[in-house]
């Protein structure tokens, strides 16, 4: 219990900093990037006094700290502002893509720690033989592909091929759980190969080295079955690196969003950021990225509370 | 270490690898056999003697698109590399001898770049500040430097630990020489392999902004534009995918493969410093 | 009848071909304590790996049988194995601290081994752990402790009481006492001699020491080089060596030991 709470307190000390730090850079992308709405909104035919005019009325000629500060308590309130483009509340176009690209997240997590544990375990049980040779060079093979190569693979063969699963697009929840899984399960797949190949690495090489350490030969000692000797001692002390690594793998699944939602045309959270960023937009940019720092953050939070559950010795760094 | 590295049969096919694309990018405008941007009146012809690989829906060689996008992927790349190094490296060793508030505010920084999803800011800072890979390429070197800060951080924090360093120091070293002389030799060899590893880091990212259409002006040819061009006329060229991913596939396996191999000839030392960040030096888009 | 027979067992290296251990026999009984004593790759701790079953990879009896408790242990199958260790023989060894899985606590750890191996349901289970942990001089608090909050004594106690939670027959002690403080040293002995008394466990202690081996051993084996170079009772052996290897160790025992002090004083 005092390891879980001094887990979360660190956690949490980390997350003020990065949340301060984070939204200034983002915050400060305005006044760097020199874009205003009235270009936006006048695009050519913009002229220095319709320019002034636009800009005062979105407050834009205040002084920058009392913009930032104006604009910083907004965040914390949850009100990321509106949209230059067409005025639209960011807050909730955010939630909506969010919920989409989270979806496909998930299920690429899902994806990846199945496979990802799968693999690792089949490797380090069956060590040394062709099966570890095997899958050690299919990960590594993995590993290397593009998420943008591996959709496109995968729309080819399972799409327009097979038929299987539709090529593009996202259906909502409400209108069928079937529909919905069937639109997510590419793009996840395409998202999921480099946590699938990272986790089995990690995780092969920290249950090999946890296979040669001195406590298990103690439990086979004792009497123990195999089979207890790795549930219960191997795969808690060696699944440490694996799990943090899950834990790191979340912001480049949120990044990965960017590319697998242009090649699925799904309307995430990675499609608004570049279509808005593309645009100008330069305050529903600032949500996008306030919005990732918040799910990365969060993200971790929950994988060091359950690093401290598992393996409190990796988390003492032992 | 470098000829340990090439007696290695992984080590030798990376090099091997990455100097081809080098030698591309470096001399491979001049090689190409047409104008990458001009097109012709035979569109989408497979491959023939006139044009190896085909020609694209405008009728451009594909052969010379290729050779002449090969620069912005390989300057793109040790772009992210170079920017990472020097914004890691430095803070990296300056933070073990600069003192508890300098050592807390680079700690926390690190911590916060390295959590932010470096693809997403990639985009929007292409957009905003430019269309441009080299401020994208300048964006992701930025977030990806924690990286360089840990394993300088790790290697100076051993270094100036041990015994030898601290009679240096007793015996009335500055603390340039002591990092001059001791810690360079521990540091370079995990920099090296987190230098191997963010160049691939870099491809990747070059070519999934260029297979977006990002920081781009469309004309220009680049690895990620030829594919996604070749995308749209798949029934026509089923094949012509395959050659740019090759192109790329190849590149990050032997950036990966150099930096297992660096790691294989430099040691326990440096592999035990590099395990628990070997998986986030991994970590791509 | 015996509870551990070795006769004249072979060890072979198959990497590189090299027998690592030649031809060592000695049987023990119920309530006996063996010694081997030799310096470290004379080959004694792969003896006690081939009679626990666990040889490193590549090893094997290459010559020679084991019998423990009445089975030949080279038809043993691994299940059969898994039912034989902790509940007829088992080990403790050097560096007790990385023996203990870091992530669980050791209590639980001793439990587990009456639970898998004796059969009792959580409450009982915890019940006989807090008395195996008194039987080897352990308060109840270390129940709920971790490895890394315990001294090298006490862990070293906490896996004795792990090793003998089943009730084995055999207990090899493979070079446990080696690296810890002199004091602790003698009280690990006097444990082992008192669980052996009160129990009738047999003992295999293993050290390169040998004032450890011959404090309370009946025979002992002096091993070098893969073989046993002298074999005999106790007595026999450290008053009347006939092996010049035995002599060296004797004589450097008394050049470097205590008693060349206490003589000359």
């Amino acid at each position: 219990m005092k390891g879980l709470l001094s887990g979360l307190v660190r956690t949490i000390a980390i997350f003020v900093p990065v949340f301060l730090v984070a939204t200034f850079v983002t915050f400060a992308l305005r006044a760097l990037s020199g874009l205003s709405p009235a270009h936006l909104q006048l695009g050519e035919s913009a002229t220095p006094e319709t320019v002034a005019k636009i800009e005062h009325e979105w407050g834009l000629d205040r002084p920058f700290l009392t913009q930032y500060f104006d604009w910083f308590s907004q965040v914390l309130k949850g009100d990321l502002g509106v949209s230059w483009f067409n005025g639209a509340d960011i807050s909730r176009l955010l939630f909506e893509g969010a919920i989409i690209s989270l979806s496909v997240a998930g299920l690429a997590l899902i994806i990846g720690v199945v496979f990802g544990f799968g693999f690792g375990v089949l490797a380090a049980a069956r060590r040394t033989t062709w099966v570890d040779r095997a899958i050690t060079g299919f990960m590594t093979f993995i590993s290397v592909m593009p998420s943008f190569v591996v959709g496109i693979a995968l729309v080819v063969v399972f799409a327009v091929a097979l038929g299987w699963f539709p090529s593009a697009g996202y259906i909502p929840a409400e209108r069928g759980f079937g529909v919905w899984l069937a639109h997510l399960v590419l793009p996840a797949v395409a998202l999921s190969f480099d946590t699938v190949s990272d986790v089995a690495r990690q995780l092969r090489s920290g249950l090999v080295a946890a296979y040669r350490e001195n406590y298990v030969t103690g439990a086979i000692v004792r009497g123990l079955s195999p089979r207890r000797i790795f549930f219960r001692h191997v795969l808690r002390n060696g699944m440490g690196p694996a799990l943090t690594v899950l834990g790191m793998k979340f912001p480049n699944l949120l990044g990965g969003a960017v590319v697998t939602e242009s090649i699925f045309g799904m309307p995430g959270f990675g499609q608004f950021a570049a279509d808005s960023a593309q645009r100008g937009d330069v305050p529903a940019v600032q949500g996008v990225l306030v919005v990732s720092v918040v799910l990365v953050v969060v993200f971790n939070l929950l994988v060091n509370v359950i690093l401290v559950r598992v393996t409190p010795a990796s988390a003492r760094g032992v | 270490m470098i000829r340990r590295i090439l007696q290695l049969p992984s080590g030798r096919i990376a090099v091997g690898i990455l100097g081809f694309i080098v030698l591309l990018a470096a001399i491979g405008p001049f090689l190409a056999p047409y104008d990458p941007l001009e097109g012709g009146a035979d569109i989408l012809a497979g491959p023939s003697g006139a044009h190896w690989l085909g020609t694209d829906y405008l009728g451009r060689d594909v052969v010379s698109r290729l050779l002449d996008g090969s620069r912005i992927s390989v300057l793109g790349s040790i772009q992210v590399s170079l920017v990472a190094l020097v914004a890691g490296v430095i803070p990296g060793i300056l933070s073990v001898y600069l003192g508890a508030v300098f050592e807390w505010v680079t700690l926390r920084l690190a911590d916060t770049l390295i959590a932010l999803p470096f693809l997403v800011f990639a985009v929007a800072v292409t957009a905003l500040l430019g269309n441009g890979i080299p401020q994208a390429m300048f964006t992701v070197g930025i977030l990806i430097s924690p990286l360089f800060f840990r394993v300088s951080r790790a290697a100076t924090l051993s270094v100036a630990r041990s015994p030898y360093v601290e009679a240096a120091i007793i015996a009335g070293a500055s603390v340039g020489w002591v990092v001059r002389r001791h810690v360079w030799v521990k540091v370079l060899p995990p920099i090296a392999v987190a230098l191997a590893n963010t160049t691939g880091i870099g491809f990747v990212v070059v070519s999934s902004l260029t297979f977006l259409g990002i920081g781009v002006q469309p004309p220009a040819p680049t690895w990620g534009g030829v594919l996604a061009a070749d995308l749209g006329y798949l029934s026509f060229r089923p094949w012509a995918p395959l050659v740019p991913t090759a192109l790329i596939m190849a590149t990050v396996w032997a950036c990966n493969s150099l930096a297992d191999a660096i790691r294989d000839v430099t040691g326990e030392a440096g592999r035990a410093l590099l395990l628990k960040r070997s998986a986030d030096v991994r970590a791509r888009a | 009848m015996s509870v551990l027979a070795l006769d004249q067992v072979r060890i072979r290296n198959d990497v590189d071909g090299r027998e690592i251990v030649r031809g060592v026999s000695f049987t023990l009984e119920p309530g006996g304590v063996v010694g081997i004593v030799g310096e470290s790759g004379s080959g004694k701790t792969i003896t006690c790996r081939a009679a626990l079953g666990i040889l490193p990879e590549h090893f094997r009896i290459a010559g020679g049988r084991i019998d423990l408790d009445g089975h030949d242990v080279a038809t043993l199958t691994p299940k059969q194995w898994t039912g034989l260790r902790g509940s007829t023989i088992s080990a403790v060894f050097q560096d007790p601290a990385s023996y203990l899985n870091p992530s669980l606590t050791v209590g639980s750890q001793v439990a587990e081994v009456v639970r898998v191996k004796l059969g009792l349901r959580r409450r009982a289970a915890r019940l006989h752990t807090i008395e195996l942990l008194a039987a080897v001089r352990l308060g109840r608090s270390v129940f709920d402790q971790f490895p890394h909050e315990l001294s090298g004594g006490m862990l070293q106690r906490s896996l004795i009481a792990a090793a003998i939670a089943a009730e084995p027959r055999v207990l090899i002690a493979d070079e446990a006492t080696t690296a810890l403080d002199v004091t602790v040293q003698a009280e690990i002995l006097d444990l082992l001699a008192d669980l052996r008394d009160d129990t009738g466990l047999a003992l295999v202690v293993v050290s390169h020491d040998l004032a450890v081996v011959a404090q309370f051993c009946d025979e002992v084996l002096v091993m070098r080089d893969g073989e046993v170079v002298e074999q005999g009772p106790v007595e026999k052996i450290l008053y009347h060596p006939e092996h010049e290897y035995t002599q060296l160790l004797i004589a450097e025992h008394e050049s470097y030991g205590l008693e060349r002090y206490l003589v000359s004083s």
